[in-house]
């Protein structure tokens, strides 16, 4: 499974499919690439969110992921480089230091954990720090470049209020340095190209780059297919 | 010290009797020689037994569990470690020790291996034994011992989850034995993900025997590297090796289940205690059939493309609900086509509840149908087996006994000793089809239509081994790989030259395609002279009668039996070979001095 690009988030809010996992297999193998989508996309849209540019993220198939761990090797390695002379190269892909982990549990359920790049961002909405009046981001804020969640070390009282309201409202993504507080393993996506996804060895986990189409939210399905219609076909309806 | 790249040059070393923690310096020329895993176990194991004959019950006797220079970095595959000790299970036919025994290994997968480099060490020494019930918990560099009586008598399957409980974070990987270990079955094992396992050779025993209950290991480092630049670049080109290779998808899919139909029809499945070699029921418990009724995910250990573990759930008949890895073609013909049951459900039933008392699969299926087999022949009666009515294919009572052996109940006793001791208490000519060599177990491999096999049973170090190969090239070949880290599933995965070229820039040492194989016979030959140094002789190195005097009456090979003078005449060349005594099997003086084993000759009477 490979990169969704550019989709439109409209299309992600099909709720997750109820099936077996052979059946899952089945038809995921005849039908390409299915997605598991995590609760989060299924929740109510505001008008002024839908009008919000792009939006990407990392997603699971809890029902591939085999619990190998090479994504957290390769994101460990890719966002904790090493220079050699001149030359800067991916680590040694030390696990600890990886944004995404993943979880064991007994019976065999394995869970890769990683920044779910809430819309709500409930780590930013708890970071005490007053926005910067030039800026308006606090210590904690979403680059809008990279679509991503960053810590302005300079301006982190490390107070970690970040990392527990990951924890308590979300996945506990954010975990503190433990020797400064700071903030550590927000997801970076690794500059457009998130090296787990690109190495997962059984297409668990795909990069999905979106935007909440305000043309068409909230709209009735004839009203849609209607303006897609005049959008693909150039069809003009008889008058 | 001399800084060695590819290692954190520091071995953890615990003695359980003064609760004392020592991080000690790993020496550069045994990581030179003997690489890590198996090969620097084995001289760890050399250097501590000092004298033949110590009771591998004993403090004395280390229990080593080593990683490779693989380990913990993310070569594709590199997960498992490797547990060494002197043997509970083996004996020799005669010997002036009372308790010599064998050198044993055990390979274990998922992510303890990785896990003890990440935690900043390449391998940990436990000798001694606690004075009541512990588990030891290492962070990094904090290491404690922890009480664990309340733990005791717990089987793998919840003490798995209670443990994870206790330590609170599931990044902690742990191994553990179950109630066998803890009642010293001689053939009990260590567990890891309460599926995974250093299974065989009675690891667990020797863990039991030291009243160490789990180890917990959790750690933030990676083991350094020589060459990084090429390290990354043959990284990367092993891992796109694997992607869409046949190999892969082969495994991804049904694991090594697919050979229980596979080897079933070539007549080399060890079916009805190895009498035949082919089970006609065998599409019952295969892997098409295991895919459609039982399995549920595929798993991968650390870094593993390949994911050939299948848990699953059983959803139908009395044990519905059980949830549990298998049958992969070991469980499934160890506990299915050797004993005739084809109750796919009953099977998973058996295979749980091996693994849930922490028993070895294969030495626990071979037990229960040599006693099916006597009992049928009338060498037992049901008296002798505390009532049981134990018949082929039978899964209540075969869980039954299963459960004694853990427990040594009754008979289980007797039973928890293995084949060998098994043939000598019920006598008659049971012995001929006591499969077992040097007191270990055959595996599911049956030997009636291949010589090759025989003699990989035959000459291996640990007593009956099925992974050993069927020559010095293989076995040599083998053994260095056990040395790595690496899984030797995997191997086949990896480009010619491309797993030296790795340890080249791991290490900063140029590994030739003759040090590589001259290191793994320096392995074999290490352990062969602790063996011969316990009294080990040519004459140990033998097959049980029922391969060469009773062909197979059903299937393709019926008919099939080995003829014993082209095996005797395989083995002289063997020993040739090997630049070993035809005679004794003695390993040769020039042979041991040019793999730079010069510190054995003494020893052996060189």
């Amino acid at each position: 499974m490979g990169k969704v690009k550019d989709s439109k988030l409209t299309i992600l809010t099909l709720a997750p499919p109820v099936q077996t996992r052979r059946e899952f297999l089945k038809s995921s193998a005849v039908g390409g690439s299915a997605l598991l989508l995590s609760s989060l996309f299924i929740r109510k849209v505001s008008a002024q969110e839908a009008s919000r540019p792009r939006y990407a993220m990392i997603l699971v198939d809890y029902n591939k992921c085999t619990g190998c761990r090479t994504c957290e090797t390769v994101c460990s390695a890719f966002n904790n480089k090493i220079k050699i002379g001149e030359e800067e190269l991916p680590g040694l892909g030390n696990p600890y230091l990886a944004n995404i982990r993943v979880q064991a549990f007994n019976p065999d359920v394995d869970i890769p954990v990683a920044c779910l790049m809430c819309r709500d961002n409930p780590c930013i909405e708890a970071c005490p720090v007053e926005p910067d009046p030039k800026t308006g981001r606090k210590a904690l804020y979403r680059d809008e470049k990279t679509l991503t969640i960053k810590n302005d070390k300079n301006r982190c009282i490390g107070c970690q209020s970040c990392a527990d309201a990951c924890r308590a409202k979300r996945v506990g993504a954010i975990i503190p340095n433990p020797q400064t507080g700071n903030p550590e393993r927000m997801c970076t996506l690794c500059d457009g190209d998130p090296q787990c996804v690109k190495y997962c060895p059984y297409g668990a986990l795909s990069y999905v780059v979106g935007q909440i189409d305000g043309r068409h939210y909230g709209l009735s399905p004839e009203k849609i297919a209607e303006r897609l219609t005049e959008l693909w076909y150039y069809y003009q309806p008889a008058r | 010290m001399e800084k060695l790249s590819g290692y954190h040059g520091v071995i953890l070393e615990i003695d359980l009797a003064s609760g004392k923690i020592d991080k000690k310096p790993l020496s550069p020329e045994d990581a030179r020689k003997f690489v890590g895993g198996r090969g620097l176990g084995m001289k760890i194991l050399w250097d501590r037994l000092k004298k033949p004959g110590l009771n591998p019950l004993s403090p004395e006797n280390p229990l080593i569990f080593m990683t490779g220079p693989f380990s913990g970095l993310p070569v594709p595959s590199a997960s498992r470690a490797c547990v060494v000790t002197k043997s509970p299970h083996t004996s020799p036919l005669k010997s002036k020790y009372k308790s010599a025994s064998t050198i044993s290994y055990a390979n274990v997968g998922g992510f303890i291996g990785p896990e003890i480099r990440f935690a900043g060490y390449d391998g940990i020494i436990i000798s001694g034994k606690a004075s009541s019930p512990v588990y030891l918990m290492i962070d990094d560099d904090r290491v404690e011992l922890r009480e664990a009586k309340k733990f005791w008598g717990m089987k793998t399957d919840e003490f798995d989850r209670k443990l994870t409980e206790e330590l609170g974070d599931r990044r902690f990987k742990t191994c553990y034995i179950g109630p066998a270990g803890e009642n010293l079955v001689e053939y009990a094992a260590i567990l890891h993900t309460a599926a995974r396992a250093a299974g065989r050779g009675g690891t667990g025993c020797v863990m039991g025997s030291k009243n160490l209950k789990a180890i917990a290991i959790r750690g933030t480092k990676v083991p350094p590297v020589a060459d990084h630049q090429r390290f990354i670049s043959l990284l990367e080109e092993a891992r796109q090796g694997f992607k869409g290779a046949a190999l892969t998808e082969s495994w991804r899919r049904y694991g090594t289940a697919s050979s229980i139909v596979t080897s079933s029809d070539a007549g080399t499945q060890a079916v009805k205690n190895y009498r035949e070699g082919t089970f006609p029921e065998a599409d019952n418990i295969g892997g098409i059939a295991a895919e459609q009724k039982i399995w549920v995910r595929d798993l991968a250990c650390f870094c593993c493309p390949l994911a050939c573990k299948k848990s699953g759930a059983v959803r139908s008949g009395p044990y519905t609900g059980l949830v549990h890895d298998g049958p992969e073609y070991e469980t499934g013909t160890m506990l299915g086509a050797n004993l005739l049951i084809s109750d796919l459900e009953g099977l998973m039933k058996a295979i749980y509840d091996v693994d849930d008392y922490g028993l070895d699969q294969i030495s626990t299926g071979n037990v229960v149908g040599f006693l099916m087999e006597a009992y049928e022949k009338g060498y037992i009666d049901s008296a002798f087996l505390d009532g049981l009515d134990l018949r082929w294919g039978d899964v209540p009572t075969t869980i039954q006994l299963i459960r004694k052996i853990a427990m040594r109940d009754g008979v289980g006793d007797l039973a928890s000793k293995g084949v060998r001791k098994l043939a000598e208490k019920i006598g008659q000519d049971s012995q001929k089809f006591a499969i077992e060599v040097k007191g270990h177990e055959l595996a599911g491999w049956n030997v009636h239509v291949s010589t090759g096999r025989a003699v990989c049973y035959a000459t291996a170090n640990r007593g009956a081994c099925h992974l050993n190969g069927s020559n010095p090239r293989a076995q040599n070949n083998t053994a260095m790989n056990d040395c790595t880290g690496l899984c030797m599933f995997a191997q086949g995965g990896f480009r010619a030259g491309l797993l030296r070229e790795l340890l080249s820039s791991i290490t900063g040492e140029v590994w030739t395609e003759e040090d590589y194989e001259k290191t793994g016979e320096r392995v074999y030959n290490l352990e062969k002279a602790i063996n011969y140094r316990e009294g080990f002789r040519r004459e140990d190195d033998r097959l049980p009668d029922r391969f060469f005097e009773e062909p197979l009456t059903v299937g393709p090979k019926k008919g099939a039996v080995l003829n014993r003078d082209e095996f005797l005449k395989i083995m002289d060349n063997y020993y040739k070979e090997r630049s070993w005594d035809i005679k004794t099997s003695k390993p040769g003086l020039e042979k041991l001095k040019s793999l730079g084993l010069e510190f054995v000759l003494k020893e052996i009477g060189s």
